[in-house]
């Protein structure tokens, strides 16, 4: 019973190609999670023509069976869509998970309008379907998906996701300093564990995976408040409260090269091993594919 | 009174008179990548990647073998797709660790650090 997670698309805001970003990655934000049988995708940022090109070179016989889910639909969330492969493939089913509104469906045909872009939602091939989450829990394949709102301008979802006995949660855009019981404590106490609220603590609690937003340094974060994106190091606060076991952090500015990811990385390990936590701690990069079941 | 000479299109538009490639341009060649063993047995070696396929391993069926305990008979898979390599491990018993962090598979890139068991490779792209 394979779980699977690989990263597509692990850049904030804008594609950011080249070579200050080559080794984490400049595509937008896209993960895919599978099992044996199941294809979840995770927000369709750039990243998701790339998986699209991977899923069109094996397809099953019957068809591929894939199941959307979109944070919100900021264009970094979004801007993939048009260029996702087997959504012009008529054997293709793509199930996509928003409230009973339908809104991120709306939203994401919406951007494919003649202005933007040749062709038109309706003439995709695939066979497209929304689905709302029935108070806020879904079953997808053999997957259950349950989602969380979380601090974002305009909203945003976060997903845990359980399959066998393991968990993922994908929670990205999220300005978790708005969200502080304490607000002022990253200031007058840097050093002391930043304390979130507990429902956000029991959606993210005893995650196998966390990949979260950490956009932005402790530095960087004042010029960006009300961005609804987090520090870093108080979203290894939040893994540390849930007691999740690995952390990727993920949402990299457009403005950090490799290396500043790889400092960003090390603060927040450096964090959490004063705070005494076991966390793995890395940065979420483009490529790499994680097997959260095994032993 | 206006100029009413009618200028013809050869006039008004540079014309390009032949192709040409910059007498510099040629295709790049294929890069060639390559593992530097830095750690376990063998150490130190450079090992050549030039086959777009290959397993790393103990047994005897393994492209690149590996003299270890620590390393399962067919341990990881390397697979080259355009000019990038990708590791992916095939089911080993200590598994497959990219700059520290176990992996299922991942695209590799200039420095980055493989371990398999006891043997650590740096991964170096070509020119």
């Amino acid at each position: 019973m394979g779980f699977y997670v690989r990263f597509w698309g692990v850049r904030g805001s804008i594609p950011t190609p080249g070579p200050r970003t080559r080794r984490y990655g400049g595509n937008t934000s896209c993960i895919e999670m599978r099992s044996d049988t199941t294809v979840l995708i995770f927000d369709a940022g750039t990243g998701l023509r790339e998986l699209g090109v991977s899923l069109m070179r094996n397809p099953p016989r019957a068809g591929l069976d894939l199941h959307l889910f979109l944070s919100h639909p900021h264009w970094d969330h979004i801007q993939g869509f048009p260029f996702f492969g087997p959504a012009y493939a008529k054997s293709t089913t793509l199930t996509v998970y928003g409230s009973e509104d339908n809104e991120n469906y709306q939203l994401l045909s919406g951007q494919m309008s003649n202005a933007y872009f040749p062709v038109a939602f309706k003439d995709l091939s695939a066979r497209i379907v929304p689905k709302a989450f029935e108070n806020d829990v879904v079953q997808a394949g053999d997957f259950v998906v349950k989602r969380f709102e979380q601090k974002h301008p305009g909203g945003s979802s976060g997903f845990r996701v359980e399959h066998a006995g393991r968990v993922a949660v994908y929670a990205t855009d999220s300005e978790l300093d708005q969200l502080l019981t304490d607000p002022a404590s990253p200031q007058k106490t840097p050093r002391s564990i930043r304390r979130l609220p507990t429902s956000l603590i029991t959606a993210v609690k005893k995650a196998d995976l966390l990949i979260a937003d950490a956009q932005y340094t402790d530095e960087e974060y004042p010029q960006k408040v009300g961005w609804g994106h987090p520090r870093a190091n108080t979203v290894v606060d939040l893994a540390i409260q849930a007691g999740v076991r690995q952390l990727a952090l993920t949402h990299h500015d457009p403005m950090q090269s490799d290396r500043d990811v790889d400092a960003k990385v090390l603060t927040a390990t450096e964090r959490a091993q004063a705070i005494g936590a076991e966390l793995e701690i890395f940065g979420a990069r483009e490529g790499v594919t994680l097997r959260l079941d095994r032993p | 009174m206006a100029d009413r000479r009618t200028t013809t299109i050869d006039e008004e538009v540079p014309q390009t008179m032949m192709t040409r490639l910059p007498a510099s341009f040629k295709p790049r060649p294929r890069r060639v990548h390559a593992l530097e063993q830095t750690a376990g047995p063998g150490s130190p070696a450079r090992h050549e990647l030039t086959a777009d396929t290959l397993v790393v391993g103990r047994g005897s069926a393994a492209d690149l073998r590996l003299d270890s305990d620590d390393i399962s008979r067919t341990h990881a898979q390397l697979m080259r797709q355009d000019d990038e390599y990708t590791v992916e491990d095939l089911d080993s018993r200590n598994g497959v660790f990219l700059n520290g962090l176990q992996v299922h598979a991942a695209v590799l890139r200039d420095g980055d650090q493989v371990q398999l068991g006891d043997v650590v490779f740096t991964y170096v792209e070509g020119a």
